[in-house]
């Protein structure tokens, strides 16, 4: 990060034609996307100003912060609470491996949650010198806009400025969303998930997402009872059918209630905690009922309307391949166009659009193979084609191999939990078409695995490769043995 | 081992051995290499096997393999191939051979986890003496740092955990002897005939085995290596690797010489075990052959962690003590108090009392049996795999030297391995990755290369305040843009470089790793977004730019 971006600056493009506006570049929104889009566009030669609501970790209309979701309220705390959680794993299988541990282990919420406070604090400062060394202008406050070329800025004091610029770019990412069931404000969602006071001893998780089993692993690995609701038949709809029922099972193994196709219908504050019924007739009390019930592009109070951007029905903003909106000097990168919401991708559409518009070089971000990890205990990585999709779009025949193993360190420690892996390739190219994996470290294997597969590497190319001994990674390159084969024009199975 | 074709078999200990299981030709519908059987498959006679060497001894039904230009007379022998040595390459060689038709016998000594003249045991180094169990002791002495990190996120223990090395080592040994017998069931499923005791070769076609003589139409050596402890007044006061992974009690203070990758991974064995551990180096730097920066990288890590290293101080002599600690006097001092002096000092190829002398097999000077590119030796008949033949002494490349041999002789493939490209891991703590080319060969090779490199503080470490850093390096052809090398030192590296190594192997560019979206947020992404090099370095001009030491704890924006 810092590294980089402080070298990567190539002074150039003397387009001083007609500089009537105040900036070339008036950014909406600090995140991963916006900050990108603003240091490039500035190291590309661009007067670039970015607007941004105040650092608070829960956000709202009137708080935000540098750093954006995946910095204050996502990636980075939901990361540091999963190390923290996995210990309680690890504890356990020291174990066998000869440690003896006192059956008094005490785990400080308080104190984690603290020093993850003053990490996501330190980062957001972090952030604003990364701009204000790429020379970008930072203001405070709420970013709307007026026209095609104008922004106002509302200030904490309420003071309004308005900004002309060139171009205006639109990055304020998206918000979690609550289910309308009776008492739903008793419930919570991952921001506050995040800066809870205590730890709960009995939580309620509702939905079937990457956010909620990852924050259902949190919970457990620290000692809690957690309860997983879905509606689904499997959570993490959309991944690998068989991966998605291995991280079930991996849950379950951990200690945690599985309620698949399952919803809530209330929430009642009791004197012993939330009652929370189901449509099944099933109560539990909770300490924390968390929502993670999906998120929604935070367009509402931008005033898109009255300056004609269009959006779409889940309010997202409609952008072409190169981040553009209808308006052609406005363009909107990240979570806010509800493509792919991961933070890389938000850095590659911040990349292309600075490029596009201010380094002369018209480039699209490209979707094709981009990795992803569900940060559960254990995780799941994947990158490419589920076997489903697999399937559904291949013209030939589909060949699938897998490993399902128990991993060395199991050997010893006695955990019965199997890793699995998963090569999806097409059997007349021999081109490996997707590749995913749930056990730990996961997620650090699978980047090098998407390398070789964003350029085409065949299944040929992983088996001459040589594997590292002893390691878990090596089973991707010594699958030899054929799992299926799905003729071509198969349909996929189900969807669970 | 019915269950052992299931493709949900449980993993075994070793990956290698998974990989073994799976090449049953009856459960492999699939792999290409079985759907051609070999011709000598139908002039097998039905085996009826009874495995008693005795009855093996001269047995009747032999078979030729055939594959012949009908120059060679048809001689009869008792097996297609004998494989003196059931470690990774013999085994994984043999079973192949099998797989493809031939009648193949092994032989291996008794098991023991020290070996010996006379012991060995089904499985060999890598599974008895090496890869496994010291990666069960890695796995076992890295929580020590676990609980260390763990405090810094919020986890508190009463007591200090404290170790107990023997429930350890029974726990270890329980696993190798569980594996040793996976091995021979793995064996037995292949029709591989199993015969313990010591192999020795009489004649290009014949074998003794303690006195039982058995004829082949090819011999295959795969006995491996042995640690070498180099002659030095005390030096019988020395434990070698063997005798670490099994030692009765944990030493209190050990001395550790070498700076290999085994003595590394030992300093930081014993260390997370809470030893005193020094470690006495005869260079200025460990690890020679790795890169540069990778050497200063690691050993600067493992000196926070608290292993003290004595660089160029080869050791001269042991002394024992009444009270029976040990002192190493090297050629700066002496230095007292040792309950254990472990040398890390190199292997040899184990080619003593083979008879390889009598039947004319040319070794080199280090006694490594000579091999040409399909690992056949001086004599036509006689073949060699694996660190016995100290080409690159590791499993994987001992495994794919005993596949291509088994293509080359019964499947009509002649077969060469590839060496290029590599990858291989340090069990360092922390773990080192590696794979293609140092900076230093690669200015040899290139002349102009670009250099990227990371040194970063990960997110752990920022919460847990432990002083633990990532380093990563990719080396980058600077006229074609290709990767030519890449190095990691850090947690998880060697699990990290393995999908990297698919990319180097193929040949991709930096571009190609430019391309690819990270994974947020991981140490990996990192080494997809190395925008600026660190150093050009050009064959005119020598290196210019910087390095820079900044926190990742997220995304680079």
């Amino acid at each position: 990060m810092a590294r980089k971006m402080l070298i990567d600056g190539e002074l150039n493009q003397s387009n001083e034609q007609e500089s009537h506006y105040d900036f070339d570049l008036f950014v909406i929104g600090a995140g991963s996307g916006g900050v990108r889009a603003s240091r490039f566009s500035a190291n590309y030669g661009a007067k670039v100003a970015i607007c941004e609501l105040p650092f608070h970790p829960i956000s709202s209309e009137v708080v935000g912060g540098v750093g954006g979701t995946c910095v204050l309220r996502g990636c980075v705390p939901k990361k540091i609470l999963v190390y923290g959680a996995s210990f309680g794993g690890d504890i356990e299988d020291a174990r066998n491996y000869g440690w003896e541990i006192n059956e008094k282990v005490e785990f400080n919420w308080k104190k984690l949650l603290q020093k993850k406070t003053d990490e996501i604090t330190r980062l957001n400062g972090i952030y604003k010198r990364l701009l204000s060394n790429a020379g970008v202008k930072l203001l405070e406050g709420e970013g709307k806009v007026v026209g095609p070329n104008e922004v106002e800025v509302t200030q904490l004091d309420g003071t309004k400025l308005s900004y002309s610029a060139k171009h205006i770019l639109i990055s304020t990412g998206n918000r979690a969303q609550r289910p309308n069931i009776p008492g739903q404000e008793l419930a919570i969602t991952s921001d506050e998930a995040l800066s809870l006071e205590d730890m709960p001893k009995r939580a309620v998780v509702l939905g079937g997402g990457y956010i909620a089993v990852e924050f259902a692993s949190i919970w457990r690995g620290m000692g809690a009872t957690v309860d997983l609701v879905f509606r689904k038949e499997l959570p993490l709809r959309g991944f690998d059918d068989e991966m998605r029922a291995v991280v079930a099972r991996n849950l379950e193994g951990r200690g945690i209630n599985l309620h698949p196709r399952t919803t809530l219908t209330q929430l009642i504050k009791t004197e012993d905690g939330i009652k929370v019924s189901t449509d099944h007739g099933e109560e539990f009390l909770a300490d924390v009922v968390l929502f993670a019930t999906g998120r929604a592009p935070y367009t509402k109070r931008l005033n898109l309307e009255t300056a004609g951007v269009e959006l779409d029905s889940t309010g997202a903003i409609k952008v072409d391949e190169y981040s553009r909106t209808n308006i052609p000097s406005i363009w909107a990168v990240g979570d806010v166009t509800n493509r792919m919401n991961l933070t890389p991708v938000a850095l590659m559409e911040g990349t292309c659009f600075a490029k596009t518009v201010f380094g002369g070089q018209p480039c699209k971000p490209d979707y094709r193979d981009v990795p992803s990890a569900v940060f559960s205990i254990p995780p799941l990585s994947v990158v490419g084609l589920s076997e489903e999709q697999a399937i559904e779009q291949a013209k030939n025949d589909i060949l699938v191999f897998t490993s399902t193993f128990n991993p060395m360190k199991n050997t010893i420690s006695g955990r019965q939990e199997k890793t699995v892996m998963k090569l999806v390739v097409d059997a007349e190219t021999d081109k490996v078409l997707g590749a995913s994996m749930c056990g730990p470290d996961a997620p650090e294997i699978i980047q090098g695995i998407a390398v070789a597969l964003k350029c085409g590497a065949t299944k040929a190319q992983l088996d001459s490769t040589v594997g590292i001994h002893p390691s878990t990674a090596e089973e991707f390159v010594t699958m030899r043995s054929l799992t299926r084969r799905i003729t071509a024009g198969s349909k996929p199975k189900t969807n669970l | 081992m019915a269950a052992a074709t299931s493709l949900t078999t449980p993993k075994l200990s070793s990956p290698t051995l998974q990989s073994l299981y799976r090449n049953f030709p009856i459960a492999i519908p699939f792999y290409s290499s079985f759907l051609f059987l070999p011709k000598t498959l139908s002039s097998i006679p039905p085996r009826r096997l009874s495995l008693s060497p005795s009855h093996l001894h001269r047995r009747l039904f032999t078979v030729r393999s055939d594959s012949d230009n009908g120059a060679e007379p048809a001689r009869r022998y008792d097996f297609d191939l004998f494989t003196i040595g059931a470690g990774s390459g013999g085994v994984r060689a043999s079973r192949f051979a099998a797989n493809f038709g031939s009648s193949v016998a092994i032989c291996e000594l008794p098991f023991s986890t020290i070996s010996s003249e006379t012991t060995g045991g089904v499985g060999g180094t890598c599974v008895l003496r090496g890869c496994v169990p010291k990666k069960l002791l890695v796995y076992s002495s890295k929580y020590s740092h676990e609980f260390e990190e763990s405090n810094g996120f919020g986890w508190k223990y009463e007591i200090e955990p404290k170790h107990d090395w023997s429930t350890l080592m029974a726990n270890k040994n329980a696993e190798l002897q569980r594996l040793t017998g996976i091995y021979k069931n793995i064996l037995k499923n292949a029709n591989v005939t199993l015969i313990e005791g010591r192999g020795k070769i009489v004649d290009p076609h014949t074998v003794d085995v303690d006195g039982k003589i058995y004829s082949a139409r090819h011999i295959l050596i795969s006995v491996g290596g042995r640690p070498f402890i180099p002659e030095i007044p005390g030096s019988e006061y020395a434990i070698d690797s063997d005798a670490a992974l099994d030692l009765p009690s944990k030493p209190e203070k050990i001395a550790i010489v070498g700076g290999g990758y085994i003595a590394l991974e030992f300093a930081g064995i014993f260390n997370g075990l809470k030893s005193e551990v020094h470690v006495f180096i005869r260079q200025k730097k460990v690890l020679r052959g790795f890169d540069e920066e990778i050497r200063d990288f690691v050993a600067e890590q493992m000196s926070l962690r608290g292993i003290e290293f004595h660089t160029e101080e080869p050791p001269q002599a042991i002394i024992k003590a009444a009270d029976g600690s040990l002192s190493l006097k090297t050629n700066k001092g002496t230095v007292e108090g040792f309950s254990h002096i472990m040398f890390a000092t190199g292997r040899r190829p184990n080619t003593t009392n083979l008879g390889l002398e009598t039947v004319g097999v040319k070794m080199d000077k280090n006694g490594a049996i000579e091999v040409d590119e399909y690992s056949r030796t001086s004599v036509p008949s006689i073949w060699a795999v694996g660190d016995v033949t100290d080409r690159v002494n590791l499993t994987p490349v001992a495994l794919m030297e005993g596949g291509a041999l088994a293509k080359s002789l019964f499947l009509n493939e002649p077969t060469k391995p590839d060496y290029r490209a590599i990858p291989s891991a340090v069990f360092s703590q922390p773990p080192i990755g590696q794979v293609g080319l140092t900076e230093e060969q690669a200015i040899k090779a290139y002349g102009d290369i670009d250099i990227f490199t990371a040194d970063f503080r990960p997110l752990k470490a920022t919460l847990s305040g432990l002083p633990d850093r990532v380093f990563m390096k990719l080396i980058v052809c600077a006229k074609t843009d290709k990767v030519l090398g890449l190095h990691m030192c850090g947690e998880d590296a060697p699990e990290i470089v393995q999908g990297f190594a698919v990319a180097v192997k193929a040949g991709l560019k930096k571009a190609d790793f430019d391309a690819t979206v990270g994974i947020h947020p991981t140490a990996a992404e990192e080494l997809v977004t190395m925008r600026t090099p660190t150093r050009k370095v050009r064959a005119d001009l020598r290196s210019e730019g910087t390095t820079d030491h900044e926190v990742k704890a997220t995304a680079g924006v």
